[in-house]
């Protein structure tokens, strides 16, 4: 278990410094301390993020750095229970989309979520809007918690796209533009529960708007995504009216601790779980929908064909986009049926094939499917 | 203490309400510990030690609620929400409790309270206080207790759930808590997100390169861990054998059945389903191919359309000259 255990460590640390993810924001002033011991000291900095500074987020509330300039909000920081409770929450409401509403706090340009809740409303399988009584909800939930030393206010407000990608539609514009006038700062954080099962990592967004009326300056191209036919619509004509914000995480010494040992134990269900199973409902939409941009690309290529010379080369270069788009998306959702696969067949030969190989060496031990049977 | 519980009920307990726990302690503790932290931090590194001793000689300890399923003889603790300890009646805050129970009724219809949770090293004596006064709402309650301290050595999850029986001691019937065992549970999207900030995989879609590398490296860490632990069993055997350790037949009745479940599944059914789902991942694969062979091709058509425009518009230019 020991080798295990520090190799565990060994990359966990690569990906940390990979990919940015700091345990905790480690202040300066620690950092230069030299003679306490560097486990306490590192613990007491680390889980300096979670103590609330009332007098300075007042202060913060009251300067209003962020009327001045729509793009003030770059960063996103994530607890890992806030992380936790959402992907749960959204999960549980399956095909339907699920809300709730996110605690926190401010820091310079990034902001804070430190926890979640849910919030009793019904949703459908498209759309998703509070109600009355959510608020009534929401202040009751608020003022119970913080009386349980939940001292952060609402920073943001989350929501389940299920199945079809991280981004804003017309009504979550609205909404989110609505809160940013009254209720900043306000955050937007989309998650979608099918894609994170399906392709094994978590599928999160955080998005604030623009002002209306802002024109955002030259968007650098936000990451590539899937989007359903049926929405693409809806997608198109919104995405320029708000911006993402780059998500990182955060975890306490004690989560580290507890995170650690968690593994121990659960383990067995990283080789328990297939991908392929739950998702199989998730994947034929996909391909059909595929189908579906496919014959429209089709008709479109055809209308060109036409008239090569009379189509301008401007949507002559959106076509093929269109097509390569197509492809990105298939190979997409090949890369995840073959990750899938694969941790089937290698428990195929771990679990099953230990008679086999046993009982003749002949008999090829590894599994032959092509064959037919 | 007794040392397990007879009651035959199995826990199934999600990571979730240990991160809940988790967090509610770092946030008292962090609220009640930082204007001294911060100016030790100011200060000469002297005083750095002076935080430490004391969050050490009074570690904050904090009340919830766990709430869940039971099902049958199954207990699986869902989520778990913050409470109030009230010092004038030792007990939790009643009012409070209810409170929260409404709210949490509204988003959570299907989970009922199951007990509560604190931290701390081991069950106290006035925890039973506590414990009792929960029984009008459910009448048997369980007690998870989390402990806070972090010891590396230690290589299993310091949380401990109890449950409560009626035993008599000294002619006097009375409730003491004794141990339970339980399993960890997660649905798979849990699992993803505490893989997520356990292992801190990349949370841009990243290339699919690194996809896979993370992807494998998943199930090597979980094949390795399989491995160290057949390996204990398989030395254990073996002294065993030796005569090292006394021979336990119990032990070997239970190694045998779990050895004696492989292969796993060996079916005509499942060699069928599996071989069917491997087709239709190759086709899939197939498809992707050709859509990429397509697309690969319409552009080199595009490609050759303008230079054969380019080229024909120029001859006929050099024609008009």
């Amino acid at each position: 278990m020991d080798p295990s255990y520090s190799s565990s460590d060994i990359a966990r640390q690569t990906w940390e410094l990979e990919n940015n993810i700091v345990q905790m924001e480690a202040p300066s002033l620690a950092a230069t301390s030299t003679s306490p011991p560097s486990s306490t000291a590192t613990e007491a900095s680390s889980d300096m993020i979670f103590f609330y500074d009332e007098a300075a987020q007042t202060k913060f509330q009251n300067e209003k750095p962020w009327a001045h300039d729509p793009h003030y909000f770059k960063r996103v920081k994530i607890s890992a229970l806030a992380l936790l409770k959402m992907v749960v929450h959204a999960r549980s409401g399956g095909t339907i989309e699920v809300m709730g509403l996110m605690q926190g706090k401010t820091d310079g340009d990034a902001i804070i979520v430190m926890d979640a809740f849910a919030l009793p409303v019904e949703g459908t399988e498209t759309r998703v809007n509070a109600q009355a009584d959510a608020y009534e909800y929401m202040v009751d939930y608020s003022q119970t918690n913080k009386q349980a030393g939940r001292l952060e206010n609402v920073v943001g407000w989350y929501h389940s796209h299920p199945g079809y990608g991280c981004w804003l539609s017309g009504i979550d514009v609205s909404t989110q533009m609505l809160n940013q006038q009254y209720q900043e700062p306000f955050l937007a954080v989309v998650i979608d529960p099918t894609r994170t099962v399906s392709a094994g990592k978590v599928e999160i967004g955080a998005f604030r708007t623009y002002p209306e009326g802002y024109k955002p300056p030259d968007e650098p191209v936000s990451e590539y995504q899937t989007i359903p036919l049926n929405k693409i619509e809806d997608f198109g004509v919104h995405c320029k009216q708000y911006y993402a914000l780059d998500i990182t995480y955060f975890k306490s010494s004690l989560d580290c601790h507890l995170l650690d040992l968690l593994w121990n134990k659960y383990w067995v269900n990283t080789l328990s779980s297939s991908p392929l199973l739950g998702n199989g409902d998730y994947v034929a939409g996909q391909i059909s929908d595929l189908a579906e941009k496919l014959e429209q690309a089709e008709n479109q290529l055809a209308h060109t064909r036409f008239g090569p010379l009379m189509a301008p080369p401007q949507r002559k270069k959106e076509e093929e986009s269109q097509l390569a788009k197509i492809t990105r998306d298939s190979a997409k959702i090949t890369v995840e049926q073959v990750h899938g696969l694969m941790s089937q067949v290698i428990k195929d030969i771990l679990f099953n094939t230990v008679r086999q190989s046993s009982r003749s060496q002949t008999e090829s031990s590894g599994p032959e499917p092509m064959v037919e049977t | 203490m007794a040392s397990s519980s007879s009651s035959g009920l199995t826990f199934k307990l999600h990571p979730l309400v240990i991160l809940n726990i988790s967090d509610h302690y770092t946030r008292v503790k962090s609220q009640s510990q930082p204007p001294l932290l911060l100016s030790s931090t100011h200060a000469s590194n002297g005083g750095d030690s002076a935080p430490a001793t004391t969050s050490s000689s009074s570690p904050p300890r904090v009340f919830g609620c766990v709430i869940g399923v039971q099902r049958g003889r199954t207990v699986e603790i869902f989520n778990s929400f913050e409470l109030l300890y009230d010092p004038s009646t030792q007990s939790l805050d009643r009012s409070f409790l209810e409170k929260k129970q409404e709210l949490y009724k509204k988003v959570f219809p299907n989970f009922y309270i199951l007990g509560w949770y604190s931290t701390g090293s081991d069950a106290e004596e006035s925890d039973m206080h506590i414990h009792k006064a929960l029984m009008d709402i459910n009448e048997s309650p369980v007690y998870v207790l989390l402990n806070p301290s972090i010891n590396h050595a230690q290589k299993d999850l310091p949380v401990t759930i109890y449950e409560s029986e009626l035993h008599v001691i000294d002619g006097i019937p009375q409730l003491i808590f004794v141990h339970a065992s339980y399993t960890i549970e997660t649905v798979e999207a849990e699992r993803i997100s505490v893989d997520h900030v356990a292992h801190l995989k990349p949370s841009d879609g990243g290339s699919a390169a690194t996809q896979l590398a993370a992807h494998l490296t998943g199930i090597h860490s979980a094949i390795k861990m399989l491995n160290s632990r057949i390996r204990v069993l398989h030395q254990h055997l073996l002294s065993m054998q030796k005569g090292d350790v006394p021979c336990e037949n119990s032990l070997l009745r239970q190694v045998s059945s779990l050895l004696r479940r492989l292969p796993a599944i060996e079916s005509e059914k499942f060699q069928d389903d599996f071989l069917m789902e491997y087709n239709d991942t190759l086709l899939v694969t197939y498809l992707a191919m050709l859509t990429n062979c397509s697309s690969t091709t319409n552009e080199l058509v595009e490609k050759f359309n303008t230079a054969y425009d380019r080229h024909s518009r120029r001859g006929g230019r050099t024609a008009f000259i």
